[in-house]
């Protein structure tokens, strides 16, 4: 049994042109914790996730996944990225390749060449890339398709489909819902929170406090700044207003 | 529905490559006794150029003599196009007189200079006007003004013809109408071909020297001779950096003026930069005549042909049947494949083969910009030394020059393409390769591939300057047949190659439009 949280973050400092992106930022993850992460334009959100998932190394402060940090040479190793799933804003889905090799392109990182330049020509493990189209609740017909024929609310879901591929134990997601209508942003967090169960755990970035319900637990950015962690039934009003204050 | 069993895009991208099959194959029959020392000292004598002065000199004086032949030919060449690109444009036929039939006369006449590569003009026309500087401008200038020419006319007939209509409709005469309404649209495109066809006259200049036409070519040819390898390298260098730097010009040129790259369209507009250019042109004018002086290019030899020897005596249209068409043919089709097989195909797979190691991709860009700048016939000598004479070989010299080309193509286009695919493939742990192959390959593929199917054709035409290793189908021919004066069989020769460019270059220009416009 592994008691180490899923991701553990001390002290964390990234500078930026006027003033620091990350300043001293601490945090713990626990397996199966959902956590929202708060905060206006600018506050560091997608500069934490990008620490989080291993892309942005920071001046300063340690970072460990499952109680493991960086090797010495500053990079992941390949066993602990495949165990971070990222879920981009901007999708990131491979415009040329079918859904079904997007799904599979999930899996590259522990395929050899031979699977991978299979996975090119023919359909490859059909049955469990169907699975994680239907944990999405998308039709496995889908799969043949290209991903440029897809409706946007479709390939929101591919998008997750291919991260629940990955099977990641952090879930990290940077506003995924920015760009979608009301009914789409709901059932995708609602997929996204009943994805999230142990061993898992979520870290979502959002910029709307009213879709706070599913979550454990909330953590506030401003100005590169911790200005609250807590459950969500601890955030008061003049937190949050605070959170979107304007000014220093 | 993508039906199964179908290559996706970044796999379509490396079967080409699978050409390195045969040849790996028949490799070791190819190799003969010794040579591998003769190889490994040229090689070596990269680390050590010669730095006589002497030698320094002689090669900085046949650089100027390339560059000067290049940027002539070059202008020359631009004011051909210009010209006869109006002439053959079907648009500007219509407006102006209401006939579209000439258009289509020039069009199918401008043809065949541009289906002759520039090496056969220059020794034909080194036959006809004697060894003068003015046969490589004349030599470089034809085809290349044949090839701007459909460029412009092209380019004229696909830009919408509302805006003319308009102005004609408002009482405009044809010709401030056109210049108005098709002009600064024209413009950026030609530019940006312009400039491209400056980084070729500067390789076809070498090349020309390369068969005796004078500069820093037939410098590189006899050093290579003669073994001394020391001395070929300083010349080398010196042509690389010159490339080097032209090309960098060129691409800042058009960054500066936001033209068009040769990947995809989608120009801006001049627009503001305008003043610029129009210096710029004023400014290479002067240059130009200059340079003309200075490596004594005199227009009026162009009056005085000399006889051809052996004109009479030799139509003898039993020989010219007797040659063996069918395997000449069949090896250039052959050599064409080959070579743009390996050039296609391997700058993909090498891209990825580095693809962990940044220092690999400089090492890359190095190797490329020498193969670039290497012309071919010279590479074909060099694995003279190790290999024997015959397909194989001249697949080799062609591919390796063309790879430089298609390398650097595929690298800006890599550097363009978005990164957001290929960096999420790599936080998910994917290995580098793997990620570029999927992540950025996927989105350049088609479009690379179609550049391909370009280049192929340009390959076809290129045959005919590794003709002197031998076997190498109808290059190898035409270059005997000029050789012996056999004048017959160097016309049915150049008959047949002329169509066989023809065919290929509408062969390739399906190929590219169906690679396009595929989802």
């Amino acid at each position: 049994m592994n008691l180490s949280p899923v991701l553990e973050l001390t002290g964390i400092q990234v500078p930026g042109r006027q003033q620091p992106r990350l300043c001293d930022v601490s945090l713990r993850l626990e397996a199966g914790e959902r956590v929202a992460l708060l905060g206006a334009s600018g506050a560091g959100k997608s500069t934490l996730l990008a620490v989080a998932n291993g892309l942005l190394v920071p001046e300063f402060g340690r970072v460990l996944w499952e109680g493991q940090p960086r090797s010495r040479s500053r990079r992941l190793s390949r066993r602990q990225q495949a165990r971070i799933g990222t879920l981009w804003q901007d999708l990131r889905l491979i415009e040329e390749l079918s859904v079904q090799q997007n799904l599979n392109a999930a899996r590259l990182a522990v395929w050899g060449w031979p699977r991978a330049l299979l996975n090119l020509l023919v359909p490859v493990e059909t049955a469990a890339c169907a699975a994680a189209l239907e944990r999405v609740e998308l039709e496995p017909a889908l799969l043949g398709q290209p991903v440029t024929a897809l409706s946007g609310g479709q390939r929101q879901r591919v998008a997750l489909a291919r991260l629940l591929r990955q099977e990641p134990l952090l879930l990290l997601a940077d506003e995924p819902l920015a760009s979608l209508d009301p009914r789409l942003a709901t059932e995708l967090l609602e997929l996204l929170l009943r994805q999230a169960e142990a061993p898992r755990a979520l870290l979502l970035s959002l910029h709307r406090p009213d879709l706070l319900a599913g979550f454990d637990r909330v953590i506030g950015l401003r100005q590169g700044r911790l200005l609250f962690d807590g459950p969500v039934a601890d955030l008061q009003a003049d937190t949050l207003a605070q959170l979107y204050a304007e000014g220093p | 529905m993508i039906s199964p069993l179908r290559p996706a895009p970044p796999l379509l991208l490396l079967l080409p490559a699978m050409a390195l099959v045969p040849v790996l194959v028949a490799l070791p029959f190819l190799v003969h006794g010794g040579g591998w020392d003769l190889i490994a000292q040229f090689l070596l004598a990269a680390l050590h150029p010669s730095l006589d002065p002497l030698v320094l000199g002689s090669a900085l004086s046949g650089l100027g003599v390339t560059v000067a032949i290049a940027l002539l030919g070059w202008a020359l060449s631009l004011a051909l196009g210009l010209g006869a690109g109006l002439l053959s444009s079907r648009t500007l036929w219509a407006t102006a007189w209401g006939l579209r039939w000439p258009a289509e006369l020039i069009r199918r006449l401008l043809a065949l200079p541009r289906s002759i590569h520039e090496l056969l003009w220059g020794l034909l026309l080194l036959q006809l006007l004697g060894l003068q500087p003015a046969v490589a401008v004349l030599a470089i200038a034809l085809p290349f003004g044949a090839l701007v020419a459909r460029v412009v006319a092209d380019q004229l007939d696909a830009l919408p013809g509302a805006r003319l209509e308009a102005l004609r409709a408002a009482g405009a005469p044809a010709g401030p109408a056109l210049l108005t309404a098709l002009g600064p649209a024209l413009l950026p495109g030609v530019i940006s071909y312009g400039g491209y066809r400056l980084e070729c006259a500067l390789r076809s200049a070498t090349l020309l020297g390369v068969f005796g036409l004078g500069g820093l070519g037939t410098d590189l040819r006899l050093t290579l001779q003669s073994l001394q390898f020391n001395e070929l390298w300083s010349g080398l260098w010196l042509l690389l950096a010159t490339m080097l730097v032209l090309e960098g010009l060129v691409r800042l040129l058009r960054r500066r003026w936001c033209l068009p790259n040769r990947f995809g369209a989608g120009a801006s507009g001049v627009g503001r930069r305008g003043r610029e250019i129009a210096f710029l042109i004023l400014l290479l004018l002067p240059l130009l005549l200059l340079q003309a002086r200075a490596i004594g290019v005199d227009p009026m030899v162009l009056l005085h042909w000399n006889p051809l020897p052996n004109w009479g005596t030799s139509l003898r249209p039993a020989e010219v049947l007797a040659l063996p068409w069918a395997s000449l043919v069949g090896q250039t089709l052959g050599l064409t494949l080959l070579a743009a097989a390996l050039a296609v195909g391997l700058a993909p797979l090498l891209l990825l083969l580095v693809a962990p190691w940044p220092w690999g991709r400089v090492l890359l860009q190095l190797v490329w910009a020498l193969g670039r700048l290497w012309p071919p016939p010279l590479t074909a000598l060099l694995l003279l030394f190790a290999l024997k004479p015959g397909l194989v070989t001249a697949a080799l010299a062609l591919g390796f020059h063309n790879l430089g080309i298609l390398g650097r193509l595929l690298l800006e286009a890599a550097e363009a393409a978005p990164e957001g695919a290929e960096q999420a493939l790599a936080v998910a742990g994917t290995g580098p390769r793997l990620a570029l192959l999927h992540g950025r390959y996927s989105a350049l593929a088609r479009s690379y591939l179609a550049y391909g199917a370009y280049r192929s054709d340009v390959i076809l035409r290129e045959t005919v300057v590794v003709g002197l290793v031998g076997a190498a189908g109808l290059g190898t021919a035409l270059l005997e047949a000029l050789s012996s004066f056999a004048w017959d069989q160097l016309l049915a020769l150049m008959a047949v190659y002329a169509l066989l460019t023809l065919v290929g270059e509408d062969l390739s220009d399906r190929a590219r439009r169906r690679l396009l416009r595929c989802p």
